[in-house]
């Protein structure tokens, strides 16, 4: 069987160009498997991230900064839906807007010293990434009105005042960033250049 | 505002040193064939997870790794239309050079302002954190650039207001 | 510790060197050809060009007792360079691959080698006297990408290959007619061809860059791109092994390793520097680099007080470093370093190694 054969409106277009030939061959390299490249994780459905949410605040609430941050990385949503991986992401920024930047270092140094630690801020360094790429894409889409509003001539006011409404709302993303950044900033202080490494290659995306 | 600047350029500054580990890696699809597999995407196993680092939701940077090349597309700050259409014009001015930048993408990627793409050849030619310190020099340079270019505009939109108006006063 | 011998031959990136038995002939792998270098002195001068590939050369190596040299290309082709009182004569071997050939290495009896490629095959050649022709057989299971090294055990049966699938891999290579029954291991005991002895992936799945065997070759160690290395100690045939070891470093990934007796691995790659890795069954660890702190680099330190306070705290707070004139870097190589290879052995012991880089050095170190 045959992908094109017959000449019909559909495929008198360009689109047939477009067709990845490679892919229809089953053993291309374009198929590769890549979650062949780690051990089958168990599903992590959105209540159980629900309930890690639960525990990692009781912990805070409690003071236990370090075990809150430590228990939430060694349980990553590795396998789940959107909507877990989504609220286990916003738990690990939870934990991480409370510390303060003063016990940042030590408590890394802490939690990096012990065993499985290396690993710990591996999957810090994963979150962090995740968070930054969230938080813009979020903005990216909520922000839509900003080329729109380009195409409408501006009344009055001049330029220099357009700008006044978008900067309010960066100040608050802008500082959400700006505390994942100095995370990431001691996480590589601390477990180095080869924990984003481990980041870039591991294929248990989070 | 420099204060979340430094941040911001040493996270990008170290992923990319961590990213730029590049080795030759011939196309695993066409024989005899040796192509960027960041743009190639014909083998998932060699390309890597990309990252993102964002400062707001205006400034980011999107590093895309694989086996011999990777790609880094940056969004410069535009607070306004003026910036935009000075952004737009600056980084159209660039990729139209791109052959002299050596390392400069013809065309930014989707979301982007201009993408870079670097591959083994050029961590072969050039000295690694020299590359890197050229894309942190550039993401500085870019910003000074655009206010730069939105002040003199300005003034030369007051001076030209001011002496067309001057008759009618 | 003696300072390191350092010979800068090009410009050029260095894909693959080898020495040959007596240290006095050197083989590097420049872009299309391998270059063959002769001592003089205490420089190396170019004495002969092999020109027979058309693609880069990925790697070569000299067989220490024939003195034949094997290169392969990403061409598809491997050649046989055989030594002759008129020059090297070039035989093409049948290979058949149909992609970039990567990695090639004899087989301590120096009557087989092995090509690892991007064909998803390793190819095990092997010469044929009826047909008066180097020949092929091809590893192909459970092989799923390109392969990047590939490394012999010294039974000459068993072969390890490192893959950009994130697997390191032990296979057996046993070729009838070619090669004596080897003794029982802790990989296997029956070893037909292309049985699969081992299959190894290290938690953060990075491409597979260097494997190697420890001189006895009871453990594999290999170096992935997550920037870490891994030992794998092997308990019996078919059981899983006895201890399997990771060490996630906090450094550049590396890209070569050897085993330097049964206690100690000395690895290099993105970082231009080796670093030794000390330990056993129980456990590893890094113990430091090989780079002598500082050395003969007079006034380091010294010159920089010279830049004013302001100057330094601008330049960190707008690029997030100090400006310094930093185009050289403190490391002996100034890029990558791709092969380590032992140079000089006594008592099980490796006291001298050599090393290569995409910066056209080849380095002679003391361990």
């Amino acid at each position: 069987m045959s992908i094109i054969q017959q000449h019909t409106q559909a495929t008198l277009s360009d689109a047939w160009r477009t067709i990845n030939i490679d892919a229809l061959t089953e053993d291309s390299s374009v198929n590769f498997d890549v979650s062949t490249l780690h051990p089958p994780l168990p599903e992590i459905s959105e209540a159980d991230a629900r309930a890690i949410n639960g525990q990692v605040r009781q912990l805070l609430r409690g003071g236990d900064a370090e075990g809150a941050l430590r228990g939430c990385l060694e349980m990553p949503v590795y396998n789940g839906s959107e909507a877990a991986k989504e609220t286990h992401l916003h738990t690990v920024i939870e934990v991480l807007q409370s510390i303060k930047a003063s016990e940042m270092t030590p408590m890394l140094q802490r939690i990096f010293a012990q065993q499985g630690g290396s690993e710990c801020l591996d999957v810090l360094m994963k979150y962090l990434y995740k968070g930054m790429a969230a938080t813009s894409a979020a903005a990216d889409s909520s922000g839509r009105a900003t080329p729109a509003r380009a195409m409408t001539p501006q009344a009055t006011g001049g330029f220099s005042q357009v700008g006044q409404r978008p900067m309010a709302a960066n100040e608050s993303t802008g500082s959400a960033m700006s505390v994942l950044l100095s995370w990431h900033e001691k996480v590589v202080e601390v477990a180095g250049l080869g924990c984003i490494g481990r980041t870039m290659t591991d294929f248990r995306r989070v | 505002m420099s204060q979340s600047l430094r941040p911001y350029l040493q996270a990008v500054r170290s992923s990319l040193t961590a990213a730029l580990c590049l080795s030759n890696f011939a196309s695993q699809t066409a024989e005899r064939h040796n192509v960027p597999e960041v743009e190639a995407r014909t083998s998932p196993e060699v390309l890597l997870t990309p990252l993102t680092i964002a400062r707001n939701e205006n400034e980011r940077v999107l590093i895309e790794p694989s086996i011999n090349s990777i790609r880094i597309s940056i969004k410069i700050k535009q607070a306004d239309e003026i910036e935009h259409i000075l952004v737009h014009k600056f980084t159209r001015f660039l990729t139209q050079r791109a052959e002299s930048f050596f390392i400069l993408r013809r065309k930014p990627i989707k979301g982007y302002d201009i993408s870079f793409l670097i591959t083994n050849f050029h961590t072969e030619e050039m000295l690694k954190h020299k590359l890197v310190d050229f894309i942190i020099q550039f993401m500085e340079e870019v910003d000074k650039e655009i206010s730069e270019m939105k002040l003199f505009l300005n003034a030369r939109a007051r001076f030209v207001a001011e002496s067309f108006l001057t008759p009618f006063d | 510790m003696a300072a390191p011998e350092v010979h800068h031959l090009f410009h050029r990136p260095i894909a693959d060197h080898s020495f040959s038995a007596d240290r006095q002939t050197l083989a590097i792998a420049r872009d299309t050809q391998v270059e063959l270098y002769g001592r003089v002195g205490n420089a190396f001068k170019l004495k002969d060009e092999l020109k027979g590939h058309d693609k880069l050369v990925t790697s070569v190596d000299i067989a220490p007792n024939t003195g034949r040299i094997v290169t392969c290309s990403q061409d598809r082709n491997a050649l046989v360079w055989e030594p002759s009182p008129t020059g090297y004569k070039p035989t093409l071997v049948l290979l058949r691959i149909s992609r970039a050939a990567t990695f090639v290495r004899w087989s301590p009896s120096e009557a087989k080698f092995a090509v690892g490629s991007g064909d998803r095959v390793i190819a095990i050649c092997y010469f044929e006297e009826e047909n008066d022709w180097w020949v092929s057989k091809h590893l192909k299971k459970p092989i799923r990408s390109t392969i990047t090294s590939v490394a012999w055990h010294p039974n000459s049966v068993l072969l390890a290959a490192g893959s950009t699938d994130a697997h390191a891999r032990v296979f057996s290579a046993f070729i009838k007619g070619t090669d004596q029954r080897p003794e029982p291991s802790p990989w296997g005991e029956r070893l037909p061809f292309n049985t699969v002895c081992g299959e190894f992936l290290n938690n953060s799945a990075g491409w597979v860059h260097a494997v190697a065997f420890s001189p006895s070759g009871d453990a594999l160690a290999f170096a992935a791109h997550d920037s870490s290395v891994t030992v794998v100690y092997p308990s019996a045939p078919e059981q899983p092994p006895k201890a399997v070891i990771s060490i996630n470093t906090q450094l550049l990934p590396f890209m070569s390793l050897f085993w330097n007796g049964e206690t100690e691995i000395i690895a290099a790659g993105y970082d231009c520097e080796a670093f030794r890795f000390q330990g056993g069954e129980q456990g590893w660890q890094l113990a430091g680099t090989l780079e002598k702190v500082k050395a003969g680099r007079p006034g380091l330190g010294g010159e920089d007080r010279e830049e004013s306070a302001l100057n330094m705290f601008r330049q960190m707070d707008l690029k997030g470093k100090v400006t310094k004139d930093d185009t050289q870097l403190k490391t002996v190589h100034q890029n990558t370093v791709t092969m380590l290879r032992p140079f000089e052995e006594s008592g099980g012991r490796v006291t001298k190694f050599s090393s290569s880089g995409v910066d056209g050095r080849v380095v002679i170190w003391h361990t």
